[in-house]
């Protein structure tokens, strides 16, 4: 055949070399509805249920078992599950039905009913139903801090920065596991160089993630993954009970928690029994509000690529962010993954978030450029940090960053890198030189930073954890090396481990250290003129960008 | 088990077989080996219907190698070996990884690096497990020196130590894609230093964000066969 040059041309676009697939149940590569779903049933006997969903209580698998004892409110279910689901969606979008009257409903339906209420919403009312369901009312952001060298000294600069530039939440994982706890101190002594009250956490072994924690060197977690197919859990040696003592692990020592799941993992896993994504990820999320946790970071995730490669994958993505704020979850709505070569299909993915808000828009922007990005890299970047904020600007619409002047980006920089600096020679741990902060400073990525020695590295992580090593040691180190300020913020952020108030739904911290969360800040928008409005100081911020033609000077 | 045990234990599992065809008792009520055989007996009714379903039912046929006359893999008593776990359908159902890189080839040169440090190399074939650090942690169980090699069909690789968690590891390769048989090497010359207790430098980090779109669909494919290839009641065995 002869080619047409038309078509050539197309062929040669980013978005063809995206990864796309036709739907196949059988597989569970299937979005929003496959014809092996349950349909939605209930019967209760003597206060139990005795079949969900098409499944008699005596063929429960253990997801279904947790999911009818613990989370389905039995005053309610007879009451919910008799209101069509077509009726709870047009409640949904409805702006004269309260979020409590919503959340009400739907404590008391099942997961495929949830499944089915969330088919009858289209993109756009998914994003209306996402406006009014939100948790806190405020939108947030959260940032990826990493480094392709696991470099603490940089961990702490990009974490200043990102504070700086106005993320609520930090978090960083390694490409070399056994960086963790100095990937998690950085991070603590950086982020808090930028701003005060940014939560910071570290993304490793569950074991190891709950251990830095007790030490006070993170004060949220976020990795407590579920699945949606029992034999999924297994393969990664857990269940919905262990996940939920994981929960009160953490609880007990006062640190903030959400699980993570999403769709499309049990695709990649080989075991998605013939279900659609988005009825797996329906029973992700109720196992994660009966075991206890406040919140979740979902929207398919780090299986984004599977997600996206079938018919309706991204609605489907917004549909399970709206599924986790209907059982009045937090939301931390992923786009923390790179899906597409296209940046047209990868803005567009991140608007049905953005434009709404959720509690954190993105579970994850790489506050570095990609290529350190040791989440595999993220949907955004820091390349992208004006596009960001201009498109924030252009649509009066609040993402959670700021523009920020180089000036005062580079001071905080250098005082997270002096900072780490003293408290690693402080603590008798591996040698940050003068020269590796000086380059980190200036750098945008570790491309323009020194090596560092990772076998010493190594060893004197290994040393730090044998020392018992905690947050009150980075503190004391703080405060005697001329970091009082900093040390100050990092005893305040343990202060509220004790006073516990941030482990309500979608909690943050402002400057001062005062909670903001879904109880004390709760989502009012009850269509136009309620609800947050990017108005006065934020607005002003928000439309202060850079590069701004002076008419005087024209 | 002798060859009569398994013939008697074919026999049962056909007639279990059936009478679930005929609906006489559950499928989610019999065991692996007569579900096997229902799903071939069902797909052959179904080759006219469901083209999707027997696709799957015949890729799994496919997949499928009998290993009961293998020998189980052993617990290693050398100091100085490590064992390398290959992934279920590694060299049968699968014959190269996700960029291409021959198995057989990338076997060999983890060998090349291990030997390279004085150290030996044996391979173990995972059959009860899919996941590269569970796969990684068995075979550092099996290891008479306590560390292992983890290494999925299409690639993935981690280097693991018997008394570690299992989601931890020493190394992990999480990006089949950028994995070069250079690193193969590299990854077998580090297992091999961990053997000897030496002060270690951690493979060079690689990552490319645009490895997920590229390549998470063929991998979750790759990895459904890897899992439709798994025979529990084996566990583990020798290979090569």
């Amino acid at each position: 055949m002869k080619r047409s040059k038309r078509f050539e041309k197309l062929e040669n676009r980013p978005v063809n070399q995206d990864g796309f697939i036709a739907e196949w149940p059988e597989k569970g590569f299937i979005a929003m509805h496959s014809p092996y779903d349950p349909v939605p049933s209930l019967k209760i006997v003597n206060n139990e249920i005795i079949e969900m969903d098409g499944t008699p209580r005596e063929q429960f698998d253990f997801i279904d078992r947790f999911i009818a004892d613990y989370v389905i409110r039995l005053d309610r279910a007879e009451v919910s599950m008799s209101i069509p689901s077509v009726e709870i969606a047009h409640k949904i979008v409805d702006i004269n039905i309260s979020r409590a009257e919503i959340l009400e409903i739907c404590s008391g339906i099942t997961p495929a009913k949830m499944a089915e209420i969330i088919n009858q919403l289209n993109v756009v009312e998914l994003m209306m139903a996402m406006q009014k369901m939100r948790a806190r009312k405020v939108p947030g952001n959260q940032a990826h801090i990493t480094n392709m060298k696991d470099d603490p000294v940089q961990i702490a600069a990009d974490a200043a920065e990102g504070a700086l530039r106005g993320f609520s939440e930090e978090e960083t994982t390694m490409g070399v596991a056994r960086y963790a706890p100095f990937s998690a101190m950085a991070l603590l002594i950086g982020s808090q160089a930028g701003r005060r009250g940014i939560l910071t956490q570290c993304s490793s072994e569950e074991a190891t993630e709950l251990e830095l924690g007790i030490r006070g060197l993170t004060t949220y977690a976020e990795t407590l993954s579920v699945y949606g197919t029992e034999k999924v859990f297994i393969d990664g040696d857990d269940t919905p009970y262990s996940k939920a003592f994981l929960n009160a692990a953490y609880a007990s020592r006062g640190l903030k928690v959400r699980f993570t799941s999403g769709s499309g993992s049990e695709v990649l896993m080989g075991n998605a029994e013939k279900k659609s994504m988005l009825y797996l990820e329906c029973r992700c999320l109720f196992v994660t509000k009966g075991a206890g946790a406040q919140g979740t970071q979902n929207g398919s995730v780090s299986c984004i690529g599977i997600t996206s490669s079938v018919p309706a994958g991204l609605r489907e993505v917004i549909g399970e962010n709206v599924v986790a704020t209907l059982l009045g979850l937090e939301c931390c709505s992923s786009n923390d993954q790179s899906f597409s070569h296209s940046d047209m299909r990868r803005t567009a993915r991140t608007m049905l978030q953005f434009f709404p808000g959720t509690d954190f828009i993105f579970s994850g922007y790489a506050a570095e450029d990609n290529y350190d990005n040791l989440f595999a890299g993220s949907n955004f970047d820091a390349n992208d940090f004006d596009d960001y904020n201009v498109i924030q600007r252009d649509m009066q619409v609040d993402g959670g960053l700021r523009p920020v002047s180089e000036e005062e980006t580079i001071a905080v920089r250098q005082k997270a890198a002096k900072a780490v600096q003293a408290v690693f020679r402080q603590l008798g741990l591996s040698e940050v030189t003068d020269e590796q902060v000086e380059a980190v400073v200036y750098a945008h990525g570790s491309k323009e930073t020194l090596n560092r020695d990772v076998p010493a590295d190594l060893s004197a992580v290994e040393d730090m954890m044998k020392r018992g090593i905690t947050g009150i040691d980075v503190v004391r180190a703080l405060a005697e090396t001329g970091f009082e300020d900093i040390a100050e913020s990092i005893l305040n952020m343990l202060k509220q481990r004790i006073i516990g108030d941030y482990l309500q739904t979608a909690a943050i911290l402002d400057e001062d250290f005062h909670v903001l969360s879904g109880v004390n800040t709760p989502n009012d928008y009850r269509g136009p003129g309620t609800g947050y409005r990017v108005s006065g100081k934020r607005w002003e911020e928000i439309k202060s960008i850079p590069h701004l033609i002076d008419p005087e000077k024209f | 088990m002798d060859s009569r045990d398994e013939l008697i234990k074919e026999v049962i599992a056909r007639v279990i077989a059936g009478l679930v065809q005929e609906n006489k008792i559950a499928k989610d009520q019999i065991g692996p080996m007569s579900e096997q055989i229902y799903l071939s007996l069902h797909s052959s009714d179904q080759n006219s219907t469901g083209e999707k379903d027997s696709r799957a039912s015949h890729r799994q046929s496919e997949s499928r190698v009998d290993y009961s006359a293998s020998v189980q893999a052993a617990h290693g008593m050398d100091p100085k070996e490590v064992v390398i776990g290959v992934g279920a359908a590694f060299q049968t159902g699968i014959k190269k990884t996700i960029t291409g890189l021959d198995l057989g080839e990338v076997i060999k040169t983890i060998r090349a690096g291990i030997e390279e440090e004085g150290m030996s190399a044996r391979v173990v074939k995972i059959l009860d497990t899919s996941d590269v650090c569970f796969m990684g942690l068995e075979a550092a169980k099996l290891s008479g020196s306590g560390i292992g090699i983890g290494i999925q069909s299409k690639g993935t690789a981690v280097i693991h130590q018997k008394d570690l968690y299992p989601l931890s590891n020493l190394e992990l390769f999480s990006q089949a894609p950028l994995i070069t048989m250079e690193i193969y090497r590299h990854i077998g010359k580090n297992a091999a230093k961990y053997v000897k207790g030496e002060r270690v430098t951690p493979v060079t980090v690689v990552n490319d964000p645009m490895v997920r779109p590229s390549y998470q669909v063929k991998a979750a494919l790759m990895h459904i066969r890897e899992t439709e290839a798994l025979d529990e009641h084996i566990r583990c065995i020798e290979w090569n």
